[in-house]
């Protein structure tokens, strides 16, 4: 039985190789908060960490995984207090809120990289993203608050 | 691995949506309590139908609205907290999932639990600061009995009950643990609620109770939810509305190793399995032969908004009257050719929400109850619907109303076929079973707002004063489609469609505002911004251009309109000032619109460029001015403007669903793309408190948009948008008309 490291963790995983990650994560795991919005690459709702770079879950089957650790919203922090979760809070960014495990996941595998975006490489780096809410005002925010505390 | 892998089985999820069992006590008032000395530490003791008190101090409010992001969960509670003197702190919100509508039920959405039309606080204010008050009423005569003084003498500080002379105090924990409550408590009089200069709680921002979750990815959607034996299901839509299944191929499909089932239904064949990939897997290898006679094969965008724009400007069609002050037919009859007029068009746009429909539903043994897990925007309609798909009472349905990952109109009365579905499968197959749909499917079975064509004529005084208007409107009846029930008793008039068009804030003499019902060619819906959208959308680039027929201006004739509204004219000044209106940059124009939402006013400047190339719009600024009254939760208020006008420019500048020999068009977000980071202009909002009774704000950001983005283009290039949405090829080719 194939085996995937997700948030730190080695689990075994009984799907068909070519299974997206997506639906092993959700429906297997029961690691809902990477959520399912198009399927297709196009919204970035199923955005997750393999190794240090942020991809769609939707679009990468577990075959394509192999040993490299998958980090999910639920794993991003210990106790749900990565910097960028707390920017989020101070400045209230969701409203329904589905949108937004990929875009911190997006937004954390950004700060890893470039630790102090400008304005320009965030809205760059977050273009992948959809939020049909209009929070993107508010996620830039975040994103900059974050950077100035880490 | 134990923290990280979060599993919300059924358990679960009655543990959390069940605590409480609350007495269903009637609307607002006070009943006999049971015996609290019996009662536990965590027991809450309830005060009345939205409130009850812990021993440990713990204060939980109920609220009836959904939530899918307008933050009601926590917006309703303050109002209710502020009146009983809650301390925040110590608060819990807990949704209310079902009960009975003449007790939670919205007054101002036909008195049962639903959440649409910007109406939750709106509606809800008044008898939830009245349960507020009832509760800190139980509260000071329960302790003032403890303590054998009059309950005058008595008073609150945020969780607490305080006797003035002796110094003595309670936590509303202690009194809740006393051996006898008072509930037999005078009833509220409009002289007991407190004054808005007395709120601590009610205009402050004390963050949204949903957000942590939300940052965590624990919020639990019903997309989200999971079962024990749980089965997953994927339903093949009908290409065209209206058209069935003839004959199913499913051996293919069956023979898949994990598929249980394909099950036929009314409109669509169900593909049942324990695994959803495999589900999807099995999908297609089903083969469908679908009927071919179904009316809506011949529904095509191009030909039937022609039909619209030839219904609206046809004066002889048959109107239903919307609003009529006046004589406005008589004056534009006298005015002849010096009648200023023009034609506005909208066309199919999509909610785009970001979650996918889905529903859970356990059917009984008996086939006869169940337990439903629904993001709805009605548990009252969702329960009905549940009621009805399985031939049974409401009482056999236990039901959960979910979080949604968006709405905007999608989830009114339109998640009652996904609903039906889950249930007709669970009871079939005898185990839960969840449904969801695919992107493509939620996009391909879309109820849409419906296109529009807006006829306006007007007649203008020697002043430059607007003396007479006529906005009429053709447009598919949507109240018809959604709530048969309701159109029979309507009379004709759809305020789905026509709100908007009274124009009640500005002073024209002959007014009449009247709506050309036309056939449905597709599923329509509300959305965001209902009909208030594409009415002042066009009656607002209207007013641009009558502007310039009487050689005035955008300002100068909106003041004159506004002034008999001292509401209206507030948010214009502030918006103006806001946005030192028509000082724009080098290369950029500003566009001015006033809107109204129901009771909400607001007003809104774009700030754009234009390529003239590609003929993309750029709006690079947009300020908004609002009076919801006053605001509860202001900061909230904020975002929920800012979300509005981020939907309406992403509606007018990118969306269209076309729709061709019955079958739409579009599939996805790689041709139904919503608006991205890159695209959102600077956005600032100011709220305008006129200090009238609080109104909502999850719909304004919307209707100001259209004519803002359109009159800023005129400025610009000279040039009239007056076919929504302003795509650059349409602006290229209007550029170049």
């Amino acid at each position: 039985m194939a085996k995937l490291t997700i948030n730190g963790v080695s689990v075994p995983i009984d799907a068909d190789p070519r299974t997206p990650l997506l639906w092993v994560l959700r429906e297997h795991l029961g690691l809902t908060g990477t959520k399912f919005g198009c399927g297709a690459g196009t919204c970035g709702a199923c955005t997750v960490h393999l190794g240090d770079q942020a991809v769609f879950a939707c679009q990468t089957a577990i075959e394509a995984v192999g040993d490299t650790p998958v980090t999910t919203i639920e794993g991003l922090s210990a106790a749900g207090d990565h910097p960028l979760q707390r920017a989020w809070i101070a400045e209230q960014v969701p409203q329904c809120g589905y949108c937004q495990s990929g875009q911190i996941m997006r937004a954390a595998a950004l700060l890893r990289s470039t630790p102090k975006p400008g304005r320009d490489r965030i809205i760059e780096a977050m273009a992948p993203n959809l939020c049909r809410c209009g929070t993107y005002p508010r996620i830039v925010r975040a994103i900059e608050r974050a950077a100035k505390e880490t | 691995m134990d923290t990280a892998f979060v599993e919300p089985t059924r358990r679960d999820v009655l543990r959390s949506a069940g605590l409480l069992g609350f007495a269903v006590l009637v609307g607002g008032g006070i009943v006999v309590l049971p015996e609290p000395a019996a009662a536990q530490q965590a027991d809450p003791v309830p005060l009345n139908a939205w409130v009850a008190v812990l021993r440990t101090g713990k204060v939980v409010i109920r609220f009836g609205s959904t939530e899918m992001g307008q933050g009601i969960g926590t917006a309703l509670p303050m109002i209710v907290a502020e009146e009983m003197d809650a301390d925040w702190s110590q608060v819990e919100v807990r949704q209310i999932d079902q009960g009975p509508p003449n007790v939670y039920g919205n007054p101002k959405t036909g008195g049962i639990l639903f959440t649409a039309g910007s109406s939750s606080v709106e509606g809800y204010f008044e008898p939830l600061r009245r349960a507020g008050a009832g509760a800190r009423r139980v509260l000071i005569h329960s302790a003032a009995a403890a303590w054998s003084v009059p309950a005058g003498e008595v008073a609150t500080e945020p969780g607490w009950v305080v006797h003035r002379g002796s110094g003595r105090r309670m936590s509303f924990g202690e009194v809740a643990g006393l051996p006898r409550l008072v509930t037999d408590v005078p009833a509220i009089q409009e002289a007991d609620l407190k004054p808005r200069s007395a709120y601590r709680l009610i205009g402050t921002d004390p963050g949204r109770r949903d957000i942590p979750d939300k940052t965590r990815g624990s919020a639990v959607y019903s997309i989200d939810v999971r079962l024990p034996g749980m089965l997953y299901a994927s339903v093949l839509p009908a290409p065209v509305e209206g058209e069935r299944p003839v004959t199913v191929d499913g051996a293919a499909a069956k023979a898949l190793a994990g598929v249980v089932d394909v099950v036929t239904l009314s409109n669509g064949v169900a593909i049942v399995a324990e695994r959803w990939e495999t589900a999807l897997a099995a999908r297609d290898l089903v083969k469908v032969a679908w009927t071919r006679n179904s009316p809506f094969r011949t529904a095509d965008s191009e030909t039937d908004l022609a039909a619209l724009v030839q219904a609206a400007t046809d004066g002889g069609r048959d109107a239903v009257a919307w609003e009529n002050r006046g004589d406005a037919a008589s004056a534009l009859s006298a005015a002849g050719d010096r009648v200023v007029s023009a034609v506005y068009t909208t066309e199919h746009t999509y909610h785009a929400q970001m979650e996918p429909l889905a529903a859970v539903a356990a059917v009984d043994e008996d086939g006869k109850g169940a337990e439903v897990w629904l993001g709805t925007q009605s548990q009252t309609l969702s329960i009905a619907a549940a009621a009805q798909a399985l031939s049974t009472t409401p009482d056999r349905i236990r039901f959960h109303a979910m979080p949604m990952g968006g709405a905007f109109g999608r989830r009114t009365f339109f998640a009652r076929d996904i609903l039906r579905d889950a249930l007709l499968l669970s009871k079939q197959l005898r185990r839960p079973v969840k449904l969801m749909w695919t992107r493509e499917d939620d996009v391909k079975s879309g109820w849409f707002r419906p296109a529009t064509a807006h006829q306006l004529d007007a007649v203008l005084g020697p002043g430059g004063e607007v003396k007479a208007l006529r906005h009429r409107v053709a447009s598919p009846s949507i109240l018809q489609f959604a709530a048969p029930q309701r159109w029979e008793s309507a009379a004709g008039k759809d305020l789905l469609v026509m709100e908007g068009t009274e124009s009640s804030d500005y002073a024209i003499p002959d007014l009449l505002a009247d709506h050309v019902l036309v056939e449905r060619r597709s599923r329509v819906s509300a959305w965001r911004g209902i009909g208030w959208a594409p009415n002042c959308y066009a009656r607002e680039c209207f007013i641009d251009e009558l502007a310039a027929a009487a050689g005035s201006d955008p300002v100068t004739i909106r003041r004159r309109l506004l002034s008999g509204s001292p509401r209206g004219l507030a948010v214009l000044d502030a918006v103006l000032a806001m946005s030192d209106f028509g000082k724009a940059p080098a290369g950029r124009a500003h566009g001015l619109s006033f809107a109204g939402y129901k009771s909400t006013r607001g007003a809104g400047v774009a700030e754009l460029s234009l390529d003239d190339a590609t003929g993309q719009i750029r709006v690079h600024r947009f300020w908004a001015a609002v009076d919801p009254g006053f605001a509860i939760h202001p900061k909230n208020l904020n975002a929920q403007v800012e979300g509005g006008i981020l939907f309406g420019l992403s509606g007018l500048l990118k969306e269209r669903i076309s729709i061709a020999g019955g079958e739409v068009q579009q599939s996805n977000f790689h041709d139904y793309e919503p608006l991205r980071i890159h695209e959102v202009p600077e956005i600032e909002v100011r709220i305008v408190e006129s200090g009238a009774a609080p109104s909502g704000a999850g719909e304004i950001g919307v209707p100001m948009t259209g004519a803002a983005v359109a009159n800023a283009v005129h400025v610009l290039t000279g040039k009239r948008l007056r076919r929504m949405p302003f795509t650059p090829e349409r602006v290229k080719a209007v550029l170049s008309s």
